[in-house]
């Protein structure tokens, strides 16, 4: 196919060949995220081991409607991105622009409401390095949350060691999406410029693989921090 | 200079002479195998190399290999080494699991030094050495602080750290054990000659890493048990880096009506569980689960009280953390707690305590009787 | 074709050059067209220059160490200097050196050449690991220069998060940028072998060294991102006390667990020690196949030896913690599995030694350097053994023993073979040839100095002796001094083949495409070899060893070109 040329590369012997081994590369680097956020979750679920109860106490002040929004927003991001594929396949470049942008924009949303909710921790006195912390009353509780930790037992350097993972996994997450979603700009770019012919759609499947790796991430990370322990209280 | 025994070192403990055979029989194997491998590579060079060494093609025989071969020096390798690793099981769980009754000796930890205390109450400071090894020349002694130990009876060593990672190591004894911060180890040895030992620190700890070492001098049983007593001390160059204050159940005691455990730990009016004779037995936490009493567990019912709650009891307890409980405060009071007789809690409002469990009262400081001979 | 050796006379033959198509240094001068290439030779050539300078520094900070321990007081330098001089000799030789070294040279050079391929699947990746390395080593470099870091390289808290008043940070940010390149390296080289093979180019047909580079880079992909995630929380743990709000991720006083870091460092930095050694392993294939002119024995035997190194490396990282409080079962099970790990390297060993046999044995330096690998890291070896075995390694562990055991691997072993390698490739890399006698003769001195330099610390270890310490007791000095003695013996050594490899370089014989009479595909290009490596797609008709049929993998038959 003449239109192949153009996506050939001139170290690979066919296109075949070269789409294999963009495939191929994609699924290792998500074998090396996977890894990475592993050895994070491993170090966060050793403590979570040691100190059930804290660790407890101090998930149920997580805002999990948010967090449940936001799962929301991912899945179905991961949904457009799927289709997106298979509109650069056969060249759709209109739904492909759609479901690129659709994706761009769930993002966004779900980094959006982040940074609602990290603003929130802010206010309540969640964040570990601040002179808040641990000052604040939330809605529902009579006393300031330290002297709540005080009366339950909980220590309140244990909450501290649970929020900085929740904002080292997080952030790092966040990092990582951000980056996801700047690719799929890029990508949306050339859709609009015409530049992502159905020859060169590997591009986009290699994006969608990442992008699924980012949600999966997310669906182990949601519960392990948000669901750690009761809800007393769901609020936006 | 050579080494001072050149061939091995000290062996000073029953530990190192099971740790010495492990390692000699390893050698010895690894001599054979070894050997064998550069004599064949020895032979093959010489028998087949080729003249005025030429580069370029050769006639060589076609040889890709024999299963067989591969076989067996997969298989018996695989063997050796299971060998090696069963028999150094064997040594590791005697070097990890102590003699019941040994006494303990704790030892603590700090940059760059060790404060060791004796169930009697002695203490002795190894480390903070503005010598160093080079002025040591014939092992006279001049670290102040000698740890005294006894031949022929077991002592178990219990050990953390105030702040970072350390390592007390014995060559002699051929043992060694990581110092953690917030949590004990332990290890224990039977001397089984008298003599001076290093004890060096091995595992980096900063600055003066090197200068965190000292002397043990192992005694006989006699002279031990004198020190014990405080009517002996080793060595001329101790001046106040060791004393005498008490049995460190006796301090314990102290700490123990001082902190006002007895307002809670008490027969009459409890409000916590009565301490006597819990150590080492299993106990039945709250939620369900049960843990051993140990010297972790006791620790840790100290620092973070409500981690762990005792059935049938409130999490009232408050912590104990290191402003008001130094390590050194921990090990007296968990001293205190392991030598509780049935009926032994104080009363209440008791002021003038008699020691519980302790050999002596407080002596006076180096000046006092029996300067002992090293 | 130029003959470069008379096989009749065995001398270097002077010929004069023949006009062919242009090498791969000859296609743009410029500092631009080096800079922006995308050819993974020229990568590689930059990663030599580089890693050779870092080498250096690693080599001068050796040398205060040891000029330090001549006296049991410390000679020159003060406890605080010594510990940062130490930290950075491990730190820059492992990070800057070892890991990089065999994978970003020769990797990136010889395996798309080896596997018939134009360049390595992804080649932007491949110049992007090279900037990411040098991004990382400028943060160390300025860790460096602007004081050191005093921790050991294995940063252990509470140490390093606590009272280490260094550049911890900085440092430690250097490490994890440096992982990287280690990971974009090792998955091009994974893609590249997979997909990139020519015809007839099939998995039992690849040379050893493309297994090995396999078996590395599935290390180099899996393992280094624990270690990057296990240093990001170090970093996190030491900037909360810039700011002053401490969290204890490994800090007990907050709660924190001090072993749960080693866990998570070891767990990279064991198989770590298998990127270093792997690679050489698969040089030391090729060279004493080429120097005895013979198969090697037990092709299967070695390819899968250097697969089952690397699954099983993985398993074993506590075995670096048996004295650090782990429990006994714990410690029971890991010691069983560093056992395991020990059999594929004694596998090698024993294919290579029978290599030898009925074999036509010559004596150039790359055959010197793999011999001398075989004797070296056959101790490097047997001495783990002692450290796997649960009761010897309690006596030996942190003592100057664990300082001889990996030096005898990594230098009397990687090293070595990196040498080799060097001297292998030289002319195909670079098209000369460099002095036959002062080659052999500096690899005679390494050798042996390198013996005199880490024997004795077996046992000096054996005696007590803790490693990291500036000062010893006044009784081991005398082997402290014969250790010390030995570095200038491996100094002559290697400012020996520094010397006479960058005057090759001028001054050097041209060499032909095989001067070696090697049967391996990278023979079958002209030296240096054009930037596009192949004219036509080669089709590969034969094992990569077959010497004793005199047949080339492209079915031409091994002489001297």
């Amino acid at each position: 196919m003449s239109a192949s040329v153009g996506a050939l590369r001139h170290h690979f012997e066919d296109i075949e060949q070269q789409r294999g081994a963009e495939r191929l590369g994609m699924w290792m680097f998500l074998a090396t995220e996977i890894l990475f956020f592993g050895g994070a979750f491993l170090a966060y679920t050793v403590y979570r081991l040691m100190y059930p109860k804290d660790f407890a106490a101090i998930s149920g002040q997580l805002n999990v409607l948010i967090a449940g929004i936001n799962t929301v927003l991912l899945l179905t991001s991961s949904l457009t991105m799927t289709l997106a594929i298979r509109a650069a396949q056969y060249g759709h470049n209109g739904p492909l622009r759609f479901y690129l942008g659709v994706s761009i924009l769930l993002g966004s949303a779900f980094m959006g409401f982040k940074a609602y909710e990290y603003a929130q921790d802010y206010h309540e006195g969640l964040v570990p390095w601040t002179s808040n912390f641990g000052q604040e009353t939330l809605h529902g509780d009579s006393q300031p949350l330290i002297k709540k930790w005080e009366a339950d037992g909980v220590a309140p350097q244990r909450v501290r060691l649970f929020m900085s993972f929740y904002f080292i996994l997080t952030g790092i997450h966040g990092v990582h999406l951000v980056v996801g979603i700047g690719v799929i700009s890029y990508l949306w770019v050339r859709a609009y410029l015409k530049t992502l012919t159905p020859d060169k759609y590997v591009a986009v499947e290699v994006t969608s693989l990442y992008w699924h790796l980012v949600d999966a991430i997310w669906l182990f990370l949601m519960p392990l921090l948000y669901l750690a322990g009761p809800h007393h209280s769901l609020h936006f | 200079m050579i080494l001072q025994s050149t061939i091995m070192p000290e062996q000073a403990s029953e530990m190192a002479w099971h740790v010495d055979n492990l390692i000699w029989f390893i050698t010895g194997v690894c001599g054979v195998v070894g050997l064998g491998v550069y004599v064949a590579m020895l032979v093959f060079c010489i028998q087949y190399r080729r003249p005025d060494d030429r580069i370029g093609p050769a006639p060589t025989p076609r040889i890709l290999g024999s299963h067989k071969l591969e076989l067996i020096w997969s298989v018996i390798p695989l063997f050796i080494f299971l060998g090696f690793f069963a028999w150094g099981a064997y040594v590791y769980n005697m070097a990890l699991h102590p003699p019941e009754d040994a006494p303990e000796i704790y030892v603590v930890g700090k940059q760059w030094m060790w404060k060791v205390q004796y169930p009697g109450g002695q203490r002795v400071i190894l480390g903070q050495n503005a010598l160093t090894f080079a002025d040591d020349v014939g092992g006279a002694g001049y670290f102040e602080g000698l740890m005294v130990l006894p031949v022929g009876r077991p002592v178990k060593i219990v050990t953390t750290s105030e702040d970072v990672i350390h390592d007390f190591g014995v060559p002699a004894f051929r043992q060694k054990i990581d110092v953690v911060p917030g949590r004990y180890t332990t290890t224990w040895y039977l001397p089984t000659k008298t003599g001076t030992y290093d004890v060096f620190c091995d595992q980096y700890c900063g600055t003066n890493h090197s200068l965190m070492v000292g002397k043990l001098v192992v005694v006989e049983p006699a002279e031990y048990d004198a020190w014990l007593a405080g009517t002996w001390r080793p060595g001329p160059a101790n001046r106040d880096k060791t004393g005498v204050d008490g049995s460190l159940a006796h301090q314990g005691r102290q700490l123990f009506m001082k902190l006002n455990c007895i307002g809670c730990h008490n027969v009459q009016n409890s409000k916590a569980p009565v301490l006597e004779e819990i150590y080492g037995t299993r106990r039945p936490l709250k939620g369900g689960t049960s843990v051993v009493a140990d010297d972790n567990y006791l620790r840790e019912s100290i620092r973070r009280p409500r981690e762990k709650v005792r059935e049938g009891w409130e999490p009232i307890m408050p912590h104990f953390d290191a402003a008001k409980a130094s390590e050194e405060d921990l090990i007296k009071v968990i001293a205190y707690i392991k030598s509780l007789k049935k009926g032994d809690t104080p009363k209440r409002n008791e002021d003038t305590p008699a020691p519980v469990g302790a050999e002596t009262e407080p002596k006076a400081g180096p000046t006092s009787a029996g300067e002992g001979k090293q | 074709m130029s003959a470069v050796i008379d096989p009749t006379t065995n001398h270097y033959e002077n010929t004069p050059p023949e006009a062919g198509p242009k090498s791969y240094l000859s296609d743009g001068y410029s500092i631009w067209s080096w800079l922006f290439t995308v050819d993974h030779k020229r990568i590689g050539v930059l990663y030599l220059v580089m890693l050779l300078i870092f080498f250096a520094v690693g080599g001068f900070l050796a040398g205060l160490i040891r000029l330090n321990l001549i006296q049991p007081s410390g000679s020159i330098l003060e406890n605080d200097q010594y510990n940062r001089v130490f930290t950075g000799h491990g730190v820059i030789m492992l990070f800057l050196f070892l890991i990089p070294a065999v994978p970003g040279v020769m990797g990136n050079f010889f395996v798309p050449i080896m596997v018939g391929a134009k360049d390595m699947a992804f080649p932007k990746l491949n110049i992007g690991s090279w900037y990411v390395w040098m991004i990382g080593a400028v943060f160390m470099v300025w860790a460096v220069l602007a004081g050191g870091i005093d921790t050991g390289w294995t940063l252990y808290p509470p140490y390093s998060t606590r009272s280490a008043h260094t550049n911890v940070v900085t440092g430690v940010f250097g490490a994890f940028i440096t992982g990287f390149s280690s990971i974009m390296t090792g998955l091009n080289i994974l893609v590249t072998i997979h997909r990139m093979r020519a015809p007839g180019m099939t998995w039992g047909r690849l040379p050893l060294f493309v297994w090995a580079m396999y078996a590395t880079s599935l290390i180099q992909l899996l393992a280094t991102p624990v270690l990057a995630m296990a240093l990001m929380l170090l970093m996190v743990e030491n900037g909360s006390q810039a700011l002053g709000m401490p969290i204890g991720i490994f800090d007990p006083a907050l709660d924190g667990d001090p072993v749960l870091f080693q866990h998570l460092f070891w767990f990279y930095s064991h198989p770590a020690v298998y990127i270093m050694i792997l690679p050489g392993m698969g040089i030391i294939s090729e060279i004493i196949t080429c120097f005895s002119r013979k198969n090697i024995f037990g092709y299967t035997a070695v390819a899968w030896s250097s697969v089952g190194i690397a699954i099983v490396g993985f398993l074993v990282w506590a075995h670096h913690m048996f004295v650090a409080g782990i429990s006994y079962y714990a410690a029971l099970l890991f010691s069983l599995l560093s056992m395991l790990v020990a059999v594929p390297s004694a596998i090698k060993v024993f294919n290579w030694v029978s290599t030898l046999y009925r074999g036509a044995i010559s004596f150039q330096a790359p055959m010197i350097f793999a011999l001398g690998f075989i004797v070296l890291f056959n101790v490097g070896g047997l001495t783990g053994l002692y450290l796997a075995t649960l009761g010897s390694d309690i006596h030996l562990h942190d003592t100057y023993f664990i300082v001889a055991h990996f030096h005898f691997v990594m230098v009397g072993g990687m090293v070595l073979a990196f040498l080799g390698g060097l001297h292998f490739w030289w002319p195909k890399m670079f098209g000369v040839m460099y002095s036959d006698f002062w080659s052999r003769m500096a690899a005679v001195l390494i050798i042996v100095g390198y013996a005199l330099t880490f024997m004795p610390q077996f046992w000096l270890g054996y005696h007590g002796m803790p490693r990291r310490y500036p000062n010893y007791p006044a009784d081991m000095q005398f082997l402290n001094v014969m250790s010390s003695a030995g570095y200038t013996v491996q100094l002559a050594g290697f400012l020996l083949i520094g010397t006479y490899l960058a005057l090759s370089l001028f001054l050097g014989k041209k060499a032909g495409p095989n001067p070696w009479a090697a049967t391996g595909l990278e023979w079958a290009v002209q030296s240096p070899p054009t930037t596009h490596n192949f004219e036509a797609t080669p089709r590969v008709v034969c094992g990569p060893y077959e010497y004793s049929l005199n047949l080339t993998q492209t079915g031409e038959t091994a002489d001297v070109r």
